[in-house]
């Protein structure tokens, strides 16, 4: 695994927020390195800087110091609308509350990146129709997010974040809006996702989520307190 | 850049977000509506005065000149004008003399208040003294009876032919040819009646009497009126050559030295035209004005709109942010929603402003007995509806532009919080 190339390298990252006259860092000096094909989970308790970590990563936020590199390419100097490509090529967002367009059928969902990476109306369809088939939902595919349960909700939200194949996969809580029987099943697809090469980043705050990875990032007031391998996982 | 598909995808979100609050969209399009409105009924209402003018002056000839003392269509001096020397009937009878170019050209005499009565109803009009050759003018065309001849011209007979309206009013019955009436107690016997030539502005024309000359001297007196000549070019090629050597003769039978401006002038239906483009202008500052006020009011109405439906669909900003939409994108996607929005706008306009143009040309035909509006179409013209739709667009992309731009500016991180 090692041996892999990185594909997420921080160094040194920090970010403050202006609150009044107040300055909060929400990271505090973090480097980190995430290679492809890993399965990492991030956790702490809220306002350990999880969240504003995830963002960073995802590229929707960028420090206020330090260096990050995805893929070899420095994302620092990069302007709105090249980090938008970024997301939309190399990343993937699972969210908790799923975040699907309520108007939109399953598989306009699915294929809203590809209209955004220029992707022709044919190739769109197949491709998408694809994906959803692979997370079980083949048949669902014309129905709207109220028509579906939390479970298959959160299966086309991750059917949209693989389609444009992406470098990363990134889950915000993606099973706090789930029962635990539901959770188990999404977290099944992660672990099959996982074992399929993709690089799979978990956000949580559970620790019986973030044992499926198999590297744990934990962090506590902008600090990561410890990174290690997950001894339970199989 | 910005890709078919995502425009597309745009249409489909704007569609869709239009017939969700239906009833909010059409509200809201409420300023754009009377705006698209007033558009067209003033387009309607210039093509319907174009088509009246273009009628009034077909029909007084566009290959007419009067020389007078006056200039009609009020260009000049008034004081200048006021001060020349009257035409009189002796100048007008050298030019006749003299003149080559024109087809016809007569001595004609007015008074704008005459009375007309008959029985024990009078009509205040004006009465023309011209010689019988004005009834070969387009101006003297005959609907009934006949213009009277050159004998009675030259006898003065006591003979007259009425305008149109002065027909409709005095004889409401028709036939008023072979009746009689009475100028300053003198009896007239009616020979004919006038086609109807004055449509807008020019009603006047169908509230005169003809008498010939001297009949008019008998009556009025030529004391104290200044002539003028009626000449009839004979077709509008001619036009020029007519004007200048009418000039040239009336310079040298006044005596104006050459270094003096003429001391008449020239009148020809394109003066009238610099009129009717005066009252078009008139029509366009005032419709412009009630237009702009209310684009200005409907697109406020839009822009509020457009601000609610940005802060409504923050967080599906922030998740189409997340995955890839660039600020382009979005700010695309909240244009097309606004023009869109104009555009319903605009086509919720289009059956009322017909249904309002129909009913003003039917009311004034049938209702108040307007004939000018006879010749005014009842529909409104397609590329009208046309303009009136890019109208409706441009205001549309501009009531759009800075609530599409705060949608392009959201922060993604903020955006996806949002709740």
């Amino acid at each position: 695994m090692t041996t892999q190339p990185p594909i997420i390298s921080i160094e040194h990252i920090s970010k403050i927020y202006e609150m009044g006259d107040e300055q909060v860092f929400a990271l505090r000096d973090v480097s980190l390195t995430i290679r492809r094909g890993e399965y990492v989970a991030l956790m702490g308790p809220s306002g350990s800087g999880k969240s504003t970590l995830m963002n960073m990563l995802g590229c929707l936020d960028t420090p206020t110091s330090g260096r990050y590199e995805f893929n070899g390419v420095n994302v620092n100097e990069m302007d709105d609308d090249d980090l938008a490509g970024i997301r939309n090529r190399e990343i993937g967002f699972v969210f908790q509350t799923f975040n699907l367009l309520p108007r939109a059928t399953a598989l306009s969902n699915v294929e809203l990146p590809l209209v955004y990476a220029g992707v022709k109306t044919e190739e769109r369809h197949r491709r998408a129709a694809e994906v959803l088939a692979s997370v079980g939902l083949a048949e669902r595919a014309g129905h709207r997010p109220n028509e579906l349960s939390g479970g298959q909700r959160q299966r086309v939200a991750i059917a949209r974040a693989l389609v444009t194949q992406p470098s990363i996969i990134l889950a915000d809580e993606p099973t706090g809006n789930l029962d635990s029987k539901t959770g188990q099943e999404i977290m099944a697809l992660f672990d099959e996702l996982y074992k399929q090469g993709n690089t799979v980043i978990l956000v949580t705050h559970e620790e019986d989520i973030a044992r499926h990875a198999r590297r744990i990032v934990r962090l506590r007031d902008g600090l990561i307190e410890s990174d290690s391998p997950n001894g339970d996982a199989a | 850049m910005i890709r078919a598909g995502e425009i597309a995808e745009s249409f489909r979100i704007a569609i869709e977000s239009v017939r969700v609050n239906l009833l909010r969209s059409i509200l809201t399009t409420a300023g754009v509506v009377v705006g698209v409105v007033l558009v067209v009924l003033m387009g309607w209402t210039i093509n319907g005065l174009d088509a009246v003018w273009e009628q009034t002056i077909s029909i007084i000839g566009k290959d007419m000149i009067y020389v007078d003392k006056w200039n009609w269509a009020g260009g000049g001096n008034w004081r200048l004008m006021e001060a020349r020397k009257d035409i009189s009937l002796a100048q007008v009878e050298q030019y006749v003399a003299r003149a080559e170019a024109p087809e016809l050209a007569m001595p004609t005499v007015r008074s704008w208040s005459a009375s007309v009565v008959v029985g024990n109803q009078s009509l205040r009009c004006s009465a023309m003294g011209v010689t019988f050759e004005y009834g070969m003018t387009p101006a003297g065309e005959i609907a009934e009876g006949r213009f009277f001849n050159a004998i009675e011209d030259e006898q003065a007979a006591d003979v007259v032919v009425i305008g149109h309206n002065v027909a409709k009013t005095l004889f409401p019955g028709g036939n008023a040819v072979g009746q009689t009436l009475k100028i300053n107690q003198r009896p007239l016997r009616i020979v004919g009646v006038v086609e109807k030539r004055g449509f807008l502005f020019m009603d006047f024309i169908d509230n005169q009497v003809f008498v010939p000359l001297f009949t008019f001297r008998a009556l009025y007196g030529f004391q104290g009126r200044s002539f003028s000549i009626a000449i009839k070019a004979g077709n509008e090629a001619m036009l020029n050559t007519v004007r200048d050597e009418a000039v040239g003769l009336m310079r040298e039978i006044r005596n104006v030295p050459p270094s003096r401006d003429d001391d008449f002038s020239i009148n020809e239906m394109k003066a009238f035209d610099e009129q009717a483009k005066n009252i078009r202008l008139y029509i366009w500052i005032v419709g412009i004005g009630l237009t702009l006020l209310s684009f200005i009011v409907g697109s406020i109405g839009i822009m509020n709109i457009m601000f609610v439906s940005v802060t409504e669909r923050t967080k599906e900003i922030g998740v189409r942010k997340a995955i890839g939409a660039k600020r382009s994108s979005i700010a695309i996607q909240f244009l097309i929603e606004s023009a869109l929005l104009c555009l319903t706008g605009a086509l919720i306009s289009f059956p009322i402003s017909q249904l309002i143009v129909g009913s003003v040309q039917w009311s004034a035909v049938h209702l108040f007995d307007f004939e000018a509006a006879t010749v005014v179409s009842p529909f409104i013209p397609l590329d009208l509806l046309g303009i009136a739709a890019v109208v409706a667009v441009i205001v549309g992309l501009a009531a759009g532009l800075v609530p599409a731009l705060k949608a392009a500016l959201l922060n993604p991180v903020e955006a996806l919080r949002f709740e």
